[in-house]
């Protein structure tokens, strides 16, 4: 009877020491195990993003040339747009540096920017990631601020190898430090939980109690500066609420992020120039 | 070596199809969670030492993607393939339906058992609840849909690797 027992135990008892064997297994040969089971694992998922390109490159190559013409005459719009950007941000470059060495204030770091694709989106309910085409082999760094065409994108939180995993900023996870448009008093912002079938969004605490925000009148939230991570106006996301906090000495709100942030397919990494 | 294979490239292909799915899921903030998928046949058809070994693989493999602890699914995907193998005896365990529902329940239970861990680093909020019950009931629909052909590729592959152990395999009485 006992030995029958101990055979119905057994497998509990194998995982029980496998379970313990792992617990007294040193932090190093866990995260060796973990590098090696992602940098396993990562040419099955890059190369499922070349798939998907090589699908819009096919998908793109169907279109007509009236459709090219089209796109051509618009991008030669936009180009010329860009050009008179790129003319006027150069003036305003050269303004802030004499305005820098004439009241002595530290500049503002510089950034290279990476743009990369995105291999993979992960976006559970505890956690919003993406995997983006470039790691170490293009000088990401852990930490740096990842931007898209509507703003903030998130951050860069793992570099491995070939890849790099960016935290988003609708994850819990990320937290930075915010101005409202037009204000300079800094709040905090962090991500919150992401309802299905709704756009991304975040939260936003230690909100001064003269700002209002309503759906109807939302306020542009942008990056501080602070902190050093992210450059100053970025845009985050629109505080579409406005409510006093439990202590009533600020306000708490909500932030509704770009809905465009949950379906990207290319991102840009501003490296900052130090760390290199 | 061929009927190792046979047993892992299945959950590698599972575990990237996971991928691919959540990936194209990620503008309607779905996620889809198969773990029991990963679990049932390992458990439920393969010797008890061979399917906890092939369940802690899968986990790791999960692990190494996901952003918790590295050996949290390992564990959990270990835990669960014990607990069916002790129940084993008394289903008819090669039915495809068995093997079906098997995975359906594990599924369930491991994602409130990972929901419940995950927890404690969210703040509890309303909409949290209706996230949760979309994904369940999103994951258990994805499950359902494509149980039976996981099932039966793995059952093929290990047929096609090495036909005289599957067949010694379903004879073999725990």
């Amino acid at each position: 009877m006992p030995s029958r027992r101990f055979d119905q135990a057994r497998p509990f008892a194998t995982l029980a020491i496998v379970v313990l064997v792992w617990l007294l297994l040193p932090v190093a040969v866990k995260s060796f195990l973990r590098v090696s089971f992602f940098e396993f694992e990562a040419p099955l998922e890059v190369s499922a993003s070349y798939a998907r390109d090589l699908q819009e490159y096919w998908g793109l190559r169907l279109h007509s040339n009236t459709d090219l013409i089209a796109a051509g005459r618009d991008m030669a719009r936009l180009h010329a747009a860009y050009d008179n950007n790129i003319q006027q941000n150069a003036e305003l470059r050269g303004q802030i540096e004499r305005l820098e060495s004439l009241l002595r204030l530290p500049s503002f770091p510089e950034y290279r920017s990476e743009p990369a694709r995105v291999v993979r989106r992960d976006f559970s309910a505890w956690w919003q990631r993406v995997v983006i085409r470039k790691g170490k082999n293009f000088g990401i760094v852990e930490g740096s601020p990842v931007v898209f065409t509507g703003g903030v994108a998130g951050r860069v939180s793992e570099v491995r190898a070939t890849t790099a995993i960016v935290e988003l900023v609708s994850s819990p996870n990320v937290r930075l430090a915010a101005v409202v448009e037009g204000d300079t008093r800094p709040m905090s912002y962090q991500g919150g939980i992401n309802p299905s079938f709704a756009p991304p969004k975040g939260n936003v605490e230690f909100m001064p109690l003269d700002i209002f925000a309503t759906r109807t009148a939302p306020r542009r939230l942008v990056t501080s500066g602070l902190g050093g991570v992210f450059p100053p106006g970025l845009t985050i996301g629109y505080v579409v609420s406005a409510d006093p906090s439990t202590d009533g000495l600020f306000k708490t709100g909500e932030v509704e992020l770009d809905s465009r942030l949950s379906s990207l397919t290319e991102v840009t990494v501003l490296v900052p120039l130090e760390a290199n | 070596m061929r009927r190792h294979l046979a047993i892992f490239l299945p959950l590698l292909l599972l575990w990237w199809l996971v991928l691919q799915l959540n990936h194209y899921l990620a503008p309607w903030r779905m996620f889809v969670s198969l773990g029991g998928l990963f679990i049932a046949f390992v458990a439920l058809q393969l010797p008890q030492r061979i399917g906890l070994i092939a369940a802690l693989f899968a986990g790791l493999i999960c692990d190494a993607s996901q952003p918790v602890h590295f050996g949290f699914h390992a564990f959990l995907f270990g835990l669960a393939t014990v607990i069916v193998q002790r129940q084993r005896p008394r289903l008819d365990r090669f039915e495809p339906t068995t093997q079906r529902t098997i995975a359906l329940l594990a599924n369930l239970v491991l994602f409130i058992v990972t929901a419940l861990f995950h927890l404690r680093h969210v703040p509890a909020e309303g909409r949290l609840v209706s996230r949760f019950l979309w994904d369940l009931l999103f994951s258990e629909l994805v499950l359902w849909a494509i149980a039976p052909w996981f099932l039966a590729l793995q059952r093929q592959a290990l047929e096609l690797a090495d036909p005289l152990a599957a067949s010694e395999d379903r004879r073999q009485v725990d």
